[in-house]
């Protein structure tokens, strides 16, 4: 459970949050894709203490656009992520998030279950009841944005991590999900095959009005693929906007802070 | 003082002289403290570095001292083996280049399989070897050079090694009997006459040992077993991908989902544990690959410390392995899995078309079945 004082007595962030919403919820509208209220999050350890991950989180976002969620190192973003996909139970705080929804991890190796590339870009479609022929067509369209259409009939354990994680991403695409949740995708690739993902993520965007991505990043200059950014600290959403402002608000965090050690 | 020096001087030197070949005399002494040094050294690894620079100019050394393990490099060279070892150690998956092999449908391919295994055991000695030569010729046209050189040399060692064991140890060293009856020759009789069709019992004589002919079945036998079971196995592997493998099967089980068999559970499981396998692989190699980057003073270690390091070893492989497990089943539900396998299809995209190549095939199994059933009426 979260501790009490702490809601109260909030421990003093850095920035307080710029959007302060009422814990009432409004109509939710058909243009919101993700929407999540004062979410908080909190996990007790074996001292019998609970330690707060999420603060009373709150973002929304709409329908058909290509979201980032930025933040440093341990703020709570992955955590954010699992429970906008389902995974994890919020301690408080409600979720709306359209349906159907894909998630995918950080690692490849977590994602992809099959041994062959084929296999594991079908196994989700596994719910829909399609003939093999449809199967198949979404299976080599998906391999396809992903530039892995060579490799279909290989054996997972003969790729690189990088080709695992697109292998991973035609599993989602695969699935013509309205919400993709994505995990930091761009850790174990090179420096092509990030932009080579991140604009296969924008063309399924643009190419339907009802595609949603999430993908949470910690590198700045995938920012202006987006349209629009989360930026967390501390387990708090600091600021939410579209993309120039994020980056503005955070090159002075850096530059403010790059004169804080040099003074 | 010095009238206790003298004599010592006075012995030595004149001795040296004297004797033509003074090395031989002293050679002994030395080769002696020398392979005292170096067994020493051997048990101490901090000056092992000293045992292969002599080893190979000296030829006083007994050449197993080199051979004994010694505790420290033991754990270095163990944990560098595993790191260093390949990512498949099950045969995987060739897809380049395509042969006929891999357009054959995979149910042919899977009573193929039961046919290798089941003839080599039932049939004549020359179908034997026949099947043999068969699949060896098969795996060197289909394969490329080094998949088929690599399988190949393996099977043919454990078979060759079966071979000769068998065959030797079956029936080679014949037990001494006494027989009851008195010998023919004692009561008048002439020693039975050999076969007129030049048949013999024993086929070679080996010093004290011999090959008969129920050495050579037990050991033809044995060995073409050996080498059918596994090259047809390593060749069908590398020729067909998992998930046609699974199809086939889920063709062959289905009649048994009347009787209540969960075929599509099991097929998921297979398909599970086919990736997860090579997970488990890479787990352990990795963090071998972690305990050998650290760069840890084996030498420095007591055999404790060692056997603690290894404990560490499994226990990692151990928590590691099963957040692996937890993570996919987290991503099987993520990816909409709802714990049902009839009701979550999974999809094998292979076509069961019937081509050329399938109808050969079947064409050459049914031959080479017909041919092992008539070998046992026509060769004796």
């Amino acid at each position: 459970m979260m501790n009490p004082s702490n809601l109260i007595h909030p421990s003093k962030p850095f920035v307080s949050p710029l959007y302060s919403t009422p814990r009432v919820r409004t109509n939710f509208t058909e243009n919101i894709a993700i929407e999540g209220r004062n979410l908080s999050f909190s996990v007790g350890t074996r001292q019998g203490k609970t330690i707060p991950i999420l603060k009373d989180c709150s973002l929304h976002i709409p329908s058909g656009q290509f979201w980032m969620l930025l933040g440093p190192n341990g703020c709570g973003k992955s955590t954010l992520l699992k429970i906008l996909a389902g995974l994890l139970n919020p301690t408080d705080g409600t979720v709306h998030v359209k349906r159907p929804r894909s998630f995918v991890f950080q690692n490849p190796d977590h994602q992809v279950v099959m041994p062959t590339v084929e296999a594991d870009v079908a196994f989700g479609l596994g719910k829909f009841n399609l003939t093999p022929d449809v199967v198949k067509c979404r299976v080599s369209k998906a391999l396809d944005a992903v530039s892995m259409l060579n490799y279909m009939q290989r054996s997972v354990q003969t790729l690189s991590g990088g080709q695992k994680q697109r292998v991973a991403i035609a599993g989602a695409l695969a699935e013509a999900c309205k919400v993709l949740l994505l995990d930091e995708l761009t850790t174990f690739l090179d420096e092509n095959d990030q932009i080579g993902v991140i604009r296969a993520v924008r063309n399924s965007v643009d190419s339907s009005r009802e595609v949603t991505a999430l993908w949470v990043t910690h590198r700045l200059e995938e920012l202006e693929y987006a349209d629009g950014a989360v930026y967390m600290e501390d387990g708090r959403v600091v600021m939410l906007g579209n993309a120039t402002d994020i980056m503005n608000f955070i090159t002075t965090r850096q530059s403010a802070y790059i004169k804080e050690i040099n003074y | 003082m010095n009238f206790a020096y003298r004599p010592i001087t006075t012995v030595t030197f004149p001795c040296l002289p004297l004797n033509p070949n003074p090395k031989t005399q002293i050679a002994p002494k030395f080769t002696h403290l020398r392979s005292l040094n170096k067994t020493h050294i051997q048990v101490k690894p901090r000056l092992s570095h000293q045992i292969r620079a002599s080893a190979s100019d000296s030829s006083q050394t007994p050449w197993w001292v080199n051979v004994l393990p010694s505790k420290a490099f033991g754990a270095e060279k163990f944990l560098r083996l595993i790191s260093g070892a390949t990512a498949s150690p099950i045969c995987q998956y060739v897809s380049e280049p395509s042969t006929f092999l891999h357009s054959v449908d995979p149910r042919i391919k899977l009573v193929w399989l039961l046919a290798l295994v089941v003839l080599p055991a039932r049939s004549h000695i020359i179908l034997r070897f026949g099947l043999v030569v068969y699949l060896a010729v098969l795996s060197i046209w289909i394969l490329p050079r080094h998949t088929w050189m690599d399988q190949l040399g393996r099977v043919s060692l454990i078979s060759g090694i079966l071979f000769i064991t068998l065959g030797l140890g079956s029936d080679g060293v014949p037990p001494l009997v006494q027989l009851r009856t008195p010998p023919p020759a004692m009561i008048g009789l002439s020693n039975l006459p050999a076969s007129l069709g030049g048949y013999s019992y024993l086929i070679m004589k080996l010093g004290p040992l011999h090959f008969t002919r129920k050495g050579l079945s037990v050991a033809s036998t044995a060995a073409c077993l050996t080498f059918t079971v596994f090259q047809s196995a390593s060749l069908c592997l590398t020729t067909t991908t998992p998930e046609e493998l699974a199809f086939a099967l889920r063709w062959f089980m289905l009649p048994l989902t009347r009787l209540g068999v969960p075929v599509a559970e099991i097929i998921l499981t297979l398909m599970l544990s086919l990736r997860f396998i090579n997970l488990v692989f890479d787990e352990v190699r990795n963090v071998a690959l972690g305990i050998v980057s650290r760069r840890i003073n084996w030498e420095q270690l007591t055999m404790m410390e060692t056997l603690d390091v290894f404990f560490a070893y499994f226990r990692r492989i151990f928590t590691n392995i099963f957040s692996h497990a937890e993570q996919i089943s987290q991503a099987m539900i993520v990816r909409g899995f709802r714990g049902d396998s009839n009701a979550h299809k999974i999809y094998l995209l292979s076509d069961p078309s019937i081509g050329t190549s399938d109808i050969v095939s079947l064409l050459s199994l049914v031959t080479v079945i017909g041919a092992s059933v008539l070998s046992d009426y026509f060769l004796v």
